[in-house]
Formats: structure tokens, C-alpha cells, sequence
């Protein structure tokens, strides 16, 4: 079955998953490391870099390939990224909320770009991997 | 949906792992249609019927509520 090529996403090697993997504790020890020479980094920053690295790491996680790619890994990936996009909605309108309420406005500070990439990515990878989790459970065969 | 997938295995004394090489997909992929946790596509029922030499509807049916 013919599928339109502008739509279609080509899925990363599983050797990203080896990168991806390096960025969780890369970006922690980055902000550590800049911390103890003093760099002047303020916390706000520190966030927006560990957001940053995680969001990274989770983006190669949910871009490359698992073992066998067959239509039921394609619909578990379609799901997750609909539930990822459902779950980062409701949080964005809930800070939103909230910090209209504390404040009396919309502050766009509140959300910053690296805590949305992290958060989206976050969401998807969990509904994905737990999809994967639940189509594993053993039925006696 | 339920389906006669495992009583179509044990006919041909085939595994799981079997089913899916021939079908190319994983076994958890077998493992979930046999349990009713997914609904293969048309694609993918052609495929398990023609390797059963079956009609679908004769492993595939509907159920009150479907």
C-alpha cells in the first residue's frame, strides 16, 4: 500500500539510542560542572539546560527504531504521540492557570521552550513504553 | 473482536514465533492479537488467514458491542 512521502518520517537507527542515552546524565553533570567553576549560572539557566538535554535524549528515544517495526509498535508510536499532545495541553493550560491566578496575568515565563520540548517528549515516551509494557503482559500460549 | 488464533496454531502445531516470521511481525505482536489486546489491520488478518488456509471470519469475529 502506497503511503504519501511528505508524511512519511524515516525512524532513526537503534544505534541513536546509545547517544540518547548519554544526554541524561551529560546535561546534569554540564550544570554541575559550570556551577562548581562559577560560571555565573543562575537557576532558571541551570533548568533550561537539563530541560534541554533531557528533551534531546527523549527526542532520539522516541524517533528511533525498536527491534521489529511492525504495525502494532506504528500504532502504539500514533497513539502515544496523540496521548503525549492531549497530556501536554492539559499541563500548559493548568501552569497557565495557575500562575494566573498567583499573579493576576499570563506570564509567558512561565513556560519556557526547553520544558515543553522535555515535557512532549516525556509524555510519549512514557504512553509509548507503557503500551509496549501492557502488550508484553504474558497470556499463557 | 475475538479470534480462534490459537486453536488455528495448535492445529499446525505452530508457535508464536513461528507465526510471526512467517507474518513478519514480533511475537508480542502474535501475543497480543491471540490475548484480543490488538486488532491486527485487514493487511495483517489476510496475512494470518492465508497462512492458515482459512477464510478471516473463520479466525476473526465480531462481537455484541463491536
Amino acid at each position: 500500500m502506497k503511503t504519501f512521502s511528505l508524511l512519511h518520517v524515516p525512524m532513526l537507527d537503534r544505534r541513536w539510542r546509545k547517544l540518547a542515552f548519554l544526554f541524561f546524565p551529560v546535561s546534569v553533570l554540564l550544570v554541575i560542572a559550570m556551577a562548581i567553576l562559577r560560571t555565573g549560572i543562575d537557576p532558571d539557566q541551570a533548568a533550561e539546560i537539563i530541560y534541554l538535554g533531557w528533551a534531546c535524549g527523549l527526542t532520539l528515544l522516541n524517533l528511533s527504531k525498536e527491534k521489529v517495526e511492525d504495525e502494532m509498535i506504528k500504532t502504539f508510536r500514533l497513539q502515544a504521540f496523540h496521548t503525549g499532545f492531549f497530556w501536554l495541553m492539559c499541563g500548559l493550560v493548568a501552569v497557565l492557570a495557575v500562575n494566573y491566578y498567583r499573579y493576576g496575568s499570563i506570564h509567558a515565563e512561565a513556560v519556557s521552550a526547553g520544558m515543553v520540548l522535555f515535557l512532549l517528549n516525556l509524555y510519549v515516551w512514557a504512553a509509548f513504553e507503557y503500551q509496549k509494557w501492557r502488550s508484553n503482559e504474558q497470556n499463557p500460549s | 473482536m475475538k479470534n480462534s488464533l490459537k486453536v488455528e496454531r495448535a492445529k499446525k502445531d505452530m508457535t508464536q514465533q513461528d507465526l510471526a516470521e512467517r507474518i513478519q511481525v514480533s511475537r508480542q505482536t502474535v501475543n497480543s492479537i491471540e490475548a484480543g489486546k490488538y486488532v491486527p489491520s485487514t493487511v495483517l488478518a489476510l496475512k494470518i488467514a492465508k497462512v492458515f488456509d482459512v477464510g478471516v471470519e473463520e479466525i476473526f469475529q465480531l462481537e455484541d458491542g463491536d
